[in-house]
């Protein structure tokens, strides 16, 4: 399971049911800041957090993640150091591939802070 | 073929050499990734690294957001050995095409060239490759804001 991978550790990654859904946890860190002048989360950071929520919903789906084939994100506003939430949204969960968006927010959930999608290739 | 960092102006020179020895120094997270220069020149970065094992995912391969950080930082890097005037930037977006899978302790390379300054958009490319036999791990593209209202990424104010 994801959760038990080291990169999960290294990010505070945690998921918790919602209702209908999943909401994604990163739990800030003082590692994760990119810019220590400006006290932002590292880009990269926020990119591997919203690749981790898209495989482990996947899996909540009931499909296993094979590789990931590529990932875009875009950072539409300056991120704080604090901690980021994400919801992911399936796009399509076909038979070889799934293709899947995550958005991370913060300032508990009223700042939208990076879109994220992904195409992974499935087991 | 010259030392390429020959062809850096002098006063972005020294910025640079402040920001590798911060960022090898100074700041956690770099420390922990402990990027070493390869190359820098105008417009063009090299850095090497041996992939720690912090970063694997649950297959046991490294988790492709190590691959994103690794990308991110060297491309900001990038970006500034391209401006004639150094300003604070931010990622835009980044898109990375994941070709090769490597383990933890992997030595691997990532090297950035800024293709193009338009007005205040950076767009810079690269890649991260093994250090030996030099096989594809990611591909990656990204733009970035020049000019930002914080101070300059990886810098003190």
């Amino acid at each position: 399971m994801t959760g038990a991978a080291p990169i999960a550790e290294w990010l505070g990654f945690s998921s918790e049911e919602t209702g209908d859904d999943r909401l994604y946890r990163l739990a800030f860190n003082e590692t994760h800041i990119g810019n220590p002048a400006i006290r932002a989360l590292h880009g990269g950071v926020i990119a591997a957090f919203l690749e981790l929520a898209m495989q482990s919903e996947l899996r909540a789906n009931g499909r296993t993640p094979e590789a990931t084939v590529n990932v875009t994100i875009d950072y539409v506003a300056s991120s704080r150091a604090e901690n980021m939430t994400a919801r992911v949204k399936v796009i399509r969960i076909g038979r070889r591939l799934a293709f899947m968006e995550a958005e991370g927010r913060q300032a508990d959930g009223s700042r939208l802070v990076a879109v994220a999608r992904a195409c992974l290739r499935l087991s | 073929m010259s030392d390429v960092s020959t062809d850096i102006n002098p006063t972005i020179g020294a910025m640079l050499r402040s920001a590798r020895d911060f960022l090898a120094h100074e700041h956690s997270l770099f420390r922990t990734l402990a990027l070493q220069p390869v190359l820098i020149g105008r417009g063009q970065a090299t850095f090497a690294l041996t992939l720690p094992p912090a970063f694997a995912g649950c297959d046991g391969y490294i988790h492709g957001g190590l691959c994103t950080i690794v990308l991110d930082s060297i491309f900001g890097l990038t970006v500034f050995t391209a401006m004639e005037q150094v300003k604070p930037i931010a990622t835009i977006n980044l898109r990375t095409d994941y070709l090769g899978r490597a383990k933890p302790g992997a030595r691997v390379r990532c090297a950035a060239i800024c293709e193009a300054v338009d007005d205040d958009v950076a767009y810079v490319s690269g890649k991260l490759t093994f250090e030996e036999g030099g096989g594809l791990i990611a591909v990656a593209s990204g733009a970035f804001m020049i000019g930002t209202k914080g101070p300059m990424k990886g810098m003190r104010v």
